[in-house]
């Protein structure tokens, strides 16, 4: 998938802001869970400084995982600043993912913040494969 | 999930235990607020706290209720310390998330010209918005000062007076905070927020006493009509939120094993005896007292701020805490169960402590009166002033309603308040109000939120707390 455009649904919750997203496998469906979050969060003006950084992220279940995989991006942002303007999944088990993730600094005079995640929640997490397609369900505190 | 109402009175609705659930439900509501309330999930999250371990009397819902995640906002349930549990996902990402109102001497009448200035003033000078940093740096030493002395660090350092601290829940400081249960993540992110507003549904309101419903209990809390209040709302920023994170996956991962099911995986939860649980409640308690030295913080810089602005003296401006409650905690507390004296762990997510006339916690000032409860409204109607009531004690293990509670999502208030000026709308009615982001006012627009005169309407009726005052806003800055 095309980091740059992802597609997602976003779902009601009343205190909350929630997203569908889908892939046609797991790796697709965790990057696309990813771009969607970053895009949700923060405009980035295309920028030439990208470092590079590996992820390596563990969890209980597939579900788990997904929330640690965006919980760990979503720190890089609130926590150092840091914008995850990529990524490439090279290894995905149902409890352990390995990536490659392209970073920028936040700037605030080049970058611009839409809305402010504050949390990657569990609240009704699901990763589910519907007629051969993975969809996963993700609620964020607001 | 189909959830049975019983309608008990005009101000209570039980859940019938059923299925999993160890104890009934209650929600506190009226027939408009119920309504409400069955139109999201807040009542499925009411009856799932229920099947939680150790749980006494009923799941709670206040008037306010509104969907969470996993507990719902507007939820209390208390816990047996021997065989219960204790949930972060129960005290919230924004632990202590709270509120605190400054009394003052001035008359709306005299100021309101100078509202544009203030707010104008205030929005430059208390840092807020997403991220928003602060002028105070923490080292890594005075944030572990912070998160075992909370407000009475601030105080020491100059932040407000020694008297602040009596009229603050818990005088500002939980015991037991152990700052060597904080990760490197929590200690980072809270370094340099401290003194700030941050933002959603995030303020610092000016408001005017517009009337007075109990006479003895306002003379007491000080408030008279006409006088100018501000209100702060705000909690523990980032650290807090890292808290939470941490251990519900911490607790996620080590989930006990036992004879029940999690019904939504934000429930995690340990046995208040583990040493998960006693972890984690001294590492909440770390953020409880970094969001009280907060709001002690930005109370001195608003008092600082109307200072310079309206050029007047300290005595003038007579400023003075009335009080500060948390809305998000668990806390461990003394309550009567079948005729018997029992410590429990009172989880209040979006609820607001409310102890009688009386009860031996209040300070000398107000145990005639009882605590004073505060409940913000929207920015385009009313704030309250309530008193804890006996009822509170009997009924809600000494709790009661947080403010008006939300009933539209964010992405439905935006797209309500598309082609609007809601800035412009609300100075209409005499409300100035300044916002860092961009969205934040159609987010937070009054709309969004359910009618907070009906929400207080049944806490009064229901005796968890009595009415004392109502505060219409004049300006605001929001993150």
């Amino acid at each position: 998938m095309d980091w740059d455009r992802p597609e997602f649904t976003l779902l009601d919750h009343t205190a909350d802001l929630g997203i569908i997203v889908g892939g046609p496998d797991l790796k697709c469906l965790f990057k696309s869970a990813a771009s969607a979050m970053m895009h949700i969060m923060v405009n980035i003006d295309p920028v030439k400084r990208i470092e590079t950084a590996k992820l390596s992220v563990s969890g209980h279940d597939l579900a788990d995982l997904l929330v640690r995989w965006l919980g760990e991006i979503h720190y890089l942002f609130v926590g150092e600043n840091r914008v995850v303007t990529n990524a490439q999944i090279a290894f995905l088990s149902p409890s352990d993912l390995d990536a490659l993730l392209e970073i920028v600094p936040f700037d605030p005079s080049r970058h611009h913040v839409l809305c402010e995640i504050k949390a990657v929640t569990y609240h009704q997490i699901e990763v589910t494969k519907k007629a051969g397609v993975w969809e996963a369900r993700i609620i964020f505190d607001l | 999930m189909d959830i049975k109402l019983e309608k008990l009175d005009k101000y209570r609705w039980l859940i019938p235990k059923t299925g999993a659930m160890r104890v009934p439900g209650m929600v506190f509501s009226n027939e408009k607020l119920i309504k409400d309330a069955q139109n999201d999930q807040s009542l499925p999250q009411v009856a799932n706290v229920a099947t939680l371990p150790g749980i006494v009397g009923h799941s709670l819902g206040m008037p306010d209720i509104h969907m969470g995640y996993g507990f719902p906002i507007g939820g209390v349930a208390a816990f047996d310390m021997d065989d219960g549990i204790i949930s972060p996902g129960g005290v919230g990402y924004d632990i202590n998330c709270g509120c605190r109102l400054m009394t003052t001497l001035l008359r709306a009448d005299e100021t309101q010209p100078m509202i544009k200035d203030l707010v104008s003033a205030l929005f430059r000078n208390i840092p807020s918005g997403v991220g928003s940093t602060s002028s105070i740096r923490l080292s890594k030493k005075d944030e572990a000062d912070v998160a075992v002395q909370g407000a009475a660090w601030a105080v020491k350092r100059g932040f407000g007076v020694p008297e602040d601290l009596k009229r603050t829940e818990d005088h500002g400081a939980m015991e037991g905070a152990d700052p060597s249960l904080l990760s490197e993540r929590a200690i980072k992110r809270g370094r340099g927020q401290l003194g700030t507003l941050g933002s959603g549904n995030h303020f610092l309101e000016i408001e005017v006493v517009d009337k007075i419903y109990d006479s003895e209990k306002a003379g007491t809390f000080g408030l008279f009509e006409g006088q100018v209040t501000i209100a702060i709302h705000t909690g523990s920023r980032g650290f807090g939120h890292q808290v939470c994170d941490d251990f519900l996956k911490e607790m996620i991962r080590n989930m006990p094993e036992g004879p029940f099911e999690l019904p939504d995986r934000q429930l995690a939860c340990a046995y208040l005896k583990s040493d998960l649980g006693q972890r984690y409640l001294g590492a909440m308690a770390c953020a409880a007292n970094y969001a009280w030295a907060n709001r002690q913080v930005l109370m001195h810089w608003t008092g600082e701020t109307i200072l310079k602005t309206l050029s007047i003296a300290p005595k003038d401006l007579g400023m003075r805490l009335l009080y500060d409650v948390c809305h998000n905690i668990a806390k461990k507390e003394m309550h009567t169960i079948n005729g018997s004296q029992v410590m429990l762990c009172v989880h209040r997510k979006g609820a607001t402590r409310a102890l009688p006339p009386g009860h031996h916690l209040l300070c000398d000032t107000y145990r005639n009166v009882g605590q004073p409860v505060l409940i913000p409204g929207d920015m385009g109607t009313s704030s309250y002033v309530l008193a804890g009531a006996k009822g509170a004690m009997d009924q809600s293990f000494g709790s009661t309603c947080h403010g008006a509670g939300r009933i539209l999502s964010r992405t439905k208030a935006t797209k309500m308040a598309k082609g609007r000026a809601i800035h412009r709308e609300l100075e209409d009615k005499g409300i100035f109000v300044q916002s860092r982001g961009k969205r934040t006012l159609q987010e937070e627009m009054p709309e969004a939120y359910k009618d907070v005169s009906q929400v207080v309407e049944v806490v009064h009726g229901a005796d968890l707390a009595v009415k004392v005052a109502r505060l219409r806003p004049l300006g605001a800055i929001k993150g």
